[in-house]
């Protein structure tokens, strides 16, 4: 709302003259300043309202906070007073849901009239449109009382008026539509005999509006029910400055005092006459009481407060007190019955009215602090491992379109095609929740590539969600995951040497990395075609992470075809996810044997492996036939080439033995590799054999 | 006895060659220019095969009168040369190592070679940092779901159903009528529905989601941290000194800061916590809109209908709840106007921001 200092003043004489302790004050009492306009001799302040604090939302209730707080006067506008009498339509309210209806009749003057620019000025700093007198009127009480009020041209109005709910089918023309719209059963309007004349509390109707040519109009001032006017406005998808005032609950005072204000303006300026006012309704202030102790009041606030400095704060604000010292009764004006309700509530208006700066503060007492959780900090050394390998977190959505899903090539019936979907979201992009983490990784895989840049690491930690009408909640599992991806050199390149490619088995370092930082048994195995992942992957360049038997997680090149899908023409991603329970897995106890004494020693063997021969399978046949001497066996060397036209490999195993007090002979030691190579020859047969 | 005329002779000769040794000896140390040439010289003249070396084996045969006279003289002469070489030693070591070094001149200017360590999220930093600020004052991380009902993202926080606060927190609603969680509080619901022993101090993390359209400033999901704290007899100074021990040990004692009312439904009285524009320092720029003031923390003093909802006596019980948006908070310490950047996956920036190259 954009207000009008010199026109506040009007109001709060007490005002500050300068713009910047405006806002400072307003900021200070609970009137949030988006911005302050300086416009030329009338300054502006355009303010964000507290969602609780209807009465905030007109020149009145800012001054009235404003004159509390500075212990001045408040001055209102003159208003005509109304006495109800015979209506000049018949009244009838169907539903509970209209608290109180008033209805006006107002007869223009012979001569017509317009509203001058000094009275039109708050509608002019709210930057509304001037339309004709009556509406100007009533556009002008409520900026002035915060009371809407609509007028309709009384010609219009067949019969009598009723509040009521609208009917299945029901049509109506709301103002400013291109044409009538059908409304849901249920919702709180105003009629005639014949049509909807308005939605309650929301905006009035095309066929019942008041024009400069109206001659005769009915003015309505009422209250209703705050949900229902939500209702109304939600399901029109309207929000107009009559709907969001009364969505935060009216005021049982004012309907007659904003109609009065609107026949006062009209009577003054415009030359018409009120002729007959209608009261519908009973709505009457409950008088709310709240008990207050100033003991409590002052333990609260950590300094004094006597029965009197309450009562003179809060009495700025229209709340009125009895009561001793001990105890004060404190009344709770009609304006301010929606949101003060409680003893918390009056020490709220106590603070503001103090100043929430000028109040104590004092830390309670705390024995001593916590460390971080075991989980905190074994996700922080993940973190160390995967930092100190060059990845840079990233943050990516809960969900993700229907595209991006399909780029990954699956159909009804894949493990990954079920997702837990939005119901209303704004954007398609937002439409499933993810159900894994490789489609977000990849699009920014894919983004980066397309920005140029090719080295390419970067994890995340997120969650993904999981259709189980099983679950607690009966739709979905969440799980949290760490997912990694990689393209390009494994490392920075520099001008010293070339770093080898990101490829499968640098994923299946990081796995043994974790695994050796954490102390956690990771185990590394093939391709599992059951893992919702095996699909998207390179069917041999994977590997499946076990724990305790229990597939992990999973790593691997991008499928090729997964790739182009996603724009990416020749960098080869590499993806990494592990599910966040794993990494929590109890770590092994420290288990190590002292080294050896003296260096062992040291046997070369390398073997040229047949088509699909596993290295591993090797090793471990050496490691199997060898003696309990045979302290490791390892894998330190691959020369792949071609034998008679086809494609080889040839593998050195590093054999170690340990040999500590030299009681095993170089012969022995021969004699030891010579039975291990047969023994590798007799387990793989012809399709290893010594190089 | 006497010496004769001939051992007389011998002695002379040998006092001799002595004198010839040592002049022969440095002449030729005078020409060294190598260690391996000074090891040569070292070997001729104290090696077992030297002269020095001989006359000492001779010495028997010297006459015992002039015995002693003649050995000082040979010791005397050994220690000389060797002085003599080691300070040539010395100098062709020196020599050497000044050679060495000269040849092993390194240009500094070519870069560094050591592999370069990644980097935490913005977002992730400044969730650790307030974590531990948090945890000073006994507070424990919990975590909650990101899917949520609606009883714990609003009905249990005072947040009935069509209550304009809900217009606060645009909410996305998923299938069988559950919800992305608008904000973090579900967990305190979460959390106080398991009724633990006083006090409960909890803090919690995390992605929120908003059904808005996504401009520069505005995000479908973003994050938030938040802290909570039950007990009995916390009041509303105790609260405004919470807020003041957090944000001093984010921003530092020097920042100014200030409160202000604000709303929120699941806490009375509720509280805005702003802290001194950075940029501006108070006076007023485009990044505080003018205000000199940059909004940080929500909070207030937990709402007795969220209390009553758990079964907690607010006459006995009473609670603090604060939070704000770690998004919002990792931009204005980067400098980042633009949240949206900071959820674009965008290695240059995140390079950039740990200081590497884009």
């Amino acid at each position: 709302m954009r207000i009008s200092l010199n026109h506040l003043r009007r109001y709060c004489p007490a005002l500050p003259a300068s713009p910047v302790e405006v806002r400072n004050l307003m900021d200070d009492v609970g009137l949030e300043v988006k911005r302050m306009e300086d416009d030329g001799d009338d300054p502006a302040v355009v303010l964000e309202f507290l969602a609780n604090r209807g009465d905030h939302r007109c020149y009145a209730g800012i001054a009235r906070e404003i004159a509390a707080r500075l212990e001045g006067p408040l001055l209102l506008p003159p208003v005509l007073t109304l006495t109800a009498g015979e209506s000049p339509v018949p009244l009838r309210i169907e539903t509970d849901l209209c608290l109180l209806y008033t209805a006006t009749l107002i007869e223009a003057g012979p001569a017509g009239g317009t509203l001058p620019d000094e009275v039109l000025h708050p509608l002019i700093a709210a930057e509304m449109q001037s339309v004709s007198p009556w509406v100007d009127a009533t556009n002008i009480a409520n900026l002035e009382l915060g009371q809407p009020t609509h007028v309709f041209d009384a010609d219009a109005i067949v019969g009598g008026i009723t509040v009521r709910l609208s009917r299945q089918g029901e049509r109506a023309w709301p103002l400013f539509q291109p044409e009538p719209i059908t409304l849901d059963e249920g919702i709180l309007v105003i009629a005639d005999d014949e049509k909807i004349l308005g939605i309650a509390g929301v905006i009035g109707c095309e066929d019942s509006k008041a024009t400069a040519g109206s001659r005769r109009l009915l003015l309505e001032a009422a209250a209703f029910d705050p949900v229902a006017v939500r209702k109304g406005a939600r399901r029109l998808r309207l929000s107009t400055d009559a709907s969001a005032r009364f969505e935060r609950g009216g005021d049982s005072s004012l309907p007659l005092v904003g109609a009065g204000r609107v026949a006062h303006l009209l009577e003054t300026w415009a030359g018409a006459h009120h002729r007959g006012v209608g009261v519908a309704g009973d709505w009457r202030d409950p008088e709310r009481t709240i008990a207050l102790r100033p003991d409590r009041v002052s333990a609260y606030f950590h300094r004094p407060f006597s029965a009197t400095e309450i009562a003179e704060r809060l009495a700025g604000y229209g709340f009125t007190t009895t009561g001793g010292p001990e105890e004060l009764t404190v009344r709770v004006p009609p304006g301010r019955l929606w949101d003060v309700q409680n003893r918390e509530d009056l020490y709220e208006e106590l603070a503001r009215n103090a100043g929430y700066d000028e109040l104590p503060l004092a830390l309670p007492a705390v024995a001593m602090g916590v460390q971080e959780s075991p989980w905190e900090r074994t996700k922080k050394r993940v973190e160390e491992v995967i930092l100190g390998l060059g990845f840079h977190e990233v943050m990516t959505n809960g969900f993700y379109s229907r595209q991006l899903a399909e780029n990954l090539g699956i159909a009804e019936g894949h493990p990954l095609w079920e997702h837990v979907e939005t119901a209303n979201a704004l954007d398609r992009s937002f439409s499933l929740l993810k159900n894994n983490g490789l489609a977000q990784a990849v699009e920014a895989a894919a983004d980066n590539l397309r920005f140029g840049v090719d080295e390419i690491r970067m994890y995340e930690w997120t969650r993904t969600f999981h259709r189980n009408p099983a679950a607690a909640n009966g739709v979905n599992d969440e799980r949290e995951i760490l997912w990694l991806i990689a393209t390009g050199p494994s490392r920075d390149p520099s001008w010293a040497d070339k770093p080898r490619a990101v490829d499968v088995w640098y994923l299946k370092g990081i796995v043994e990395d974790l695994a050796t930082e954490l102390r956690v048994p990771f185990e590394v195995t093939h391709p599992d075609p059951e893992a919702p992942l095996y699909s998207v992957l390179h069917p041999y360049r994977q590997g499946t992470i076990l724990l305790d038997g229990r597939r992990v997680g999973i790593f691997g090149e991008l499928d090729p075809a997964v790739a182009r899908a996603f724009g990416i023409k020749k960098a080869r991603p590499y993806y990494f996810e592990i599910e966040a329970v794993a990494l929590r897995h109890e770590p092994a106890p420290v288990a190590f044997s002292l080294p050896p004494l003296r260096p062992p020693s040291v046997r070369m063997l390398a073997f040229t492996l047949g088509n699909r021969v596993e290295a591993g399978e090797v090793a471990g046949c050496l490691q199997r036939n060898g003696p309990d001497w045979l302290r490791k066996v390892s894998i330190v060397d691959l020369f792949e080439h071609e034998e008679n036209g086809e494609p080889v490999r040839t593998v050195t195993f590093a054999l170690e033995y340990r040999n500590d007090l030299s009681e095993h002979s170089i012969e022995e030691m021969n004699a030891v590799s010579e039975g291990l190579v047969r023994a590798v020859e007799g387990e793989l047969g012809g399709r290893v054999r010594l190089r | 006895m006497t010496l004769a005329g001939w051992d007389i002779l011998r002695v002379a000769m040998q006092i001799e060659d002595i004198v010839q040794i040592q002049e022969r000896f440095r002449s030729e140390l005078g020409a060294v220019t190598d260690l391996a040439r000074l090891d040569q010289v070292r070997r001729d003249y104290l090696g077992k095969n030297s002269g020095l070396k001989a006359a000492l084996k001779d010495l028997r045969g010297v006459p015992e009168e002039s015995r002693a006279q003649f050995a000082k003289l040979l010791n005397d002469t050994k220690a000389s040369l060797e002085a003599e070489l080691d300070a040539v030693k010395l100098r062709l070591d020196e020599l050497s190592r000044r050679t060495q070094i000269e040849a092993e001149w390194v240009d500094l200017s070519m870069p560094g070679i050591a592999p370069r360590r990644g980097g935490r999220h913005p977002v992730t930093e400044v969730e650790y940092l307030c974590l531990g600020v948090l945890r000073q004052l006994g507070f424990k991380l919990e975590a909650g779901p990101e899917i949520e009902t609606e009883f714990y993202n609003f009905d249990a926080l005072n947040i009935p159903a069509h209550h304009p606060a809900r217009d606060m927190q645009d909410t996305f609603f998923v299938d069988g009528g559950l919800l992305l969680r608008s904000h973090t509080t579900p967990v305190q619901a979460r959390t106080l529905e398991q009724r633990p022993p006083l006090p409960i101090k909890i803090a919690s993390a995390g992605r929120v989601y908003r059904n808005e359209a996504v401009d520069a400033t505005h995000m479908p999901m973003f994050h938030q941290l938040e802290g909570f704290w039950l007990d009995t007899d916390l009041t509303f100074a105790h609260l405004k000194g919470i807020l003041r021990f957090v944000v001093q040990g984010l921003y530092g004692d020097e920042r100014r800061f200030r409160f202000k009312p604000k709303y929120y439904p699941y806490t009375e009285p509720s509280i805005g916590m702003d802290i001194e524009c950075a940029t501006c320092h108070g006076t007023g720029c485009s990044a505080c809109h003018g205000a000199g003031w940059v909004t940080i923390i929500g909070a207030g003093m937990i709402h007795r209908n969220v209390l009553q909802t758990f079964g907690y006596d607010p006459d006995e019980v009473s609670g603090i709840a604060f939070g704000w948006g770690t998004t919002r908070m990792a931009s204005q310490w980067i400098g980042l106007g633009r949240i949206k950047s900071l959820y674009e996956q965008d290695l240059r920036l995140l390079r950039a921001i740990h200081g590497g190259d884009q």
